[in-house]
């Protein structure tokens, strides 16, 4: 089996997404099973991670720059270098072995794609604050910060292709499939989305299935009783020494999409790198 | 393995709970099909001797335990319809009920909770040590649940409601007892880290708190009581009749008011004034 996750950045003067997905690389290296472990980045200038510690913990560094910002993840089929691969966005921790997943993925997908995500309570998010162009254009709801794929898959190769299509072409896209509410930005969600529905293969590639679970830290969607722009005003983001995270009340067990980058400091690094070393 | 019911109950000079509990009580033993208890202080004996209500009670309750009163200043609004009152809210004890139940099995109802149905005689045969009830069902529906019936704060664990709960005699239900009750002492420190309001104390809250920490800090997935079906006391119990509770209801909490009824369905009652105003007829079912 040759199994890899795959985090892709694009580094920008606002965030770090390079210490981003360091951190995360970090996280699986601690979490995750020997062979269930491997994490490929790719990022648009390596100078950027080259005095990290522990850069060891990218089994393979690639170096991509021909699309910037986040249009690069619509390449992750062409620039995984593993047979079986899960795509990941930087801003997200692993916090529990998730491998046994990796297994039924590999069984029985060519492409799976993330469907659901979760609040720091573990209640499924129904709230579409974020996704008012999935409800009033019917898309399916369809997260591409996990998504599983197989290399050379005739299924996923078409997928990725149509979706590359609509990232390229927002426009035409737009004003021709999203018409009901068209997004300021046709991001990689809103392309995959589109593209599994012109394609009709959304109950192949997202069909129910209790993982990912991936908690989704964005203030609007967390059902509380008010509105709330950044979701950490609200709850505490502990981090401990073990490396074990929660928020609010809490203890988080599921893979975290903290979505505010300033949640990555110095110390977690520092926390996640001395477990890391133990391990080694 | 001993199964049974228990019911605390302590008067104030508003609200007499121990006559209330001869109408619980009777209720649950005759559709649950299983002994009762009453847990109750001196002073509220004392009364029901008064009233000539403890030979009756001695009936209907298979042990009359008597505990200390809960000492504490814990008072809070009570509704009857339109009208309102404050009196005292004796409940801080229930964390005891480990210690002083006669059974192994102990299904915990309020004295305001009125078993009509024999629905929680299956869940003795759950494997659990600890069931509590896991919701409010208002009887007018969604549109009268508040965000604090389903949550304990704006940010904090869902709400359980303690108003049943049913437990095995273990180390573990020890332990979760013995945490209620810390969460009791130390309510103000627990009000500030889970972000509830800490002027009344509330036993759904510290169970529900309780509950949260036992189950590692993590949404409960466990099993659990059904919903409690509940009228609340600016509603009115207007009727009984033949196991048919007649209300007074008021879908938008306002001075309109529609009638509906209710049968073969256990149900929380929290217009205490209203159940006292129908005790003769509530005595009649039994």
């Amino acid at each position: 089996m040759n199994f890899g996750y795959l985090i892709v950045v694009n580094e920008n003067n606002k965030h770090n997404y390079s210490r981003l997905a360091y951190a995360l690389a970090l996280s699986i290296k601690n979490t995750q099973k020997p062979g269930y472990d491997q994490v490929a980045l790719v990022i648009d200038d390596p100078e950027y991670i080259k005095d990290y510690n522990s850069t060891w913990v990218f089994d393979h560094v690639i170096t991509w720059n021909n699309k910037k910002g986040w249009d690069g993840r619509s390449y992750m089929d062409q620039l995984s270098p593993f047979d079986h691969t899960v795509c990941l966005d930087a801003d997200m921790l692993f916090l529990r072995d998730y491998s046994h997943w990796i297994d039924y993925f590999i069984e029985n997908s060519e492409l799976y794609i993330a469907n659901k995500s979760y609040t720091y309570r573990g209640e499924e998010v129904t709230n579409n604050y974020y996704r008012k162009c999935f409800t009033a254009n019917e898309l399916p709801n369809l997260y591409s910060f996990y998504t599983f794929f197989v290399k050379n898959s005739p299924l996923a190769k078409e997928f990725f292709d149509l979706q590359r299509e609509i990232i390229n072409n927002p426009v035409e896209f737009s004003n021709s499939f999203l018409t009901k509410y068209k997004p300021k930005v046709v991001g990689t969600d809103e392309a995959f989305a589109l593209a599994a529905k012109i394609l009709d293969i959304t109950d192949e590639v997202a069909y129910k299935l209790e993982f990912p679970r991936v908690v989704h830290f964005k203030g609007m969607i967390q059902n509380w009783p008010y509105a709330a722009d950044v979701a950490s005003d609200h709850v505490g983001f502990y981090f401990d020494r073990n490396a074990k995270l929660k928020i609010g009340n809490y203890q988080q067990h599921d893979i975290v999409h903290y979505v505010e980058k300033d949640k990555i400091t110095l110390e977690t690094i520092n926390t996640l790198e001395e477990i890391a070393w133990k391990k080694k | 393995m001993k199964k049974g019911i228990l019911i605390f109950a302590h008067n104030n000079r508003q609200i007499d709970y121990a006559r209330m509990s001869l109408v619980t009580g009777s209720l649950a033993k005759k559709n649950l099909g299983v002994p009762v208890s009453l847990a109750t202080d001196p002073s509220t004996v004392e009364w029901m001797r008064e009233s000539n209500i403890f030979d009756k009670a001695s009936e209907i309750f298979d042990h009359i335990i008597i505990v200390n009163r809960p000492q504490e200043n814990n008072n809070r609004k009570f509704f009857d319809g339109k009208e309102n009152f404050v009196a005292p809210f004796n409940n801080g004890n229930r964390s005891s009920v480990w210690e002083i139940t006669p059974y192994e099995h102990t299904l915990l109802i309020d004295s305001d909770y009125f078993v009509l149905s024999d629905n929680l005689s299956k869940y003795w045969q759950v494997d659990a040590d600890l069931l509590i009830g896991s919701g409010y069902n208002d009887i007018v529906g969604e549109s009268r649940t508040g965000y604090l019936d389903r949550y304990i704060s704006d940010t904090g664990v869902k709400m359980l409601w303690a108003t049943t709960v049913m437990f095995k005699k273990t180390q573990s239900t020890k332990i979760f007892f013995e945490l209620v009750q810390h969460i009791k002492d130390n309510y103000r420190h627990f009000a500030d880290v889970y972000r509830f309001n800490p002027l009344m104390f509330r036993n759904d809250i510290a169970f529900s708190v309780a509950r949260h920490i036992m189950y590692g800090f993590e949404q409960d997935a466990e099993y659990s009581l059904p919903p409690i079906f509940s009228v609340t006391d600016k509603d009115m119990l207007y009727d009984v009749d033949a196991n048919k509770f007649t209300f007074l209801i008021t879908p938008t909490m306002n001075d309109q008011y529609c009638i509906t009824t209710v049968k073969d369905k256990d149900v929380h009652i929290m217009n205490k004034q209203s159940i006292s105003r129908n005790f003769d007829k509530l005595m009649e079912l039994v």
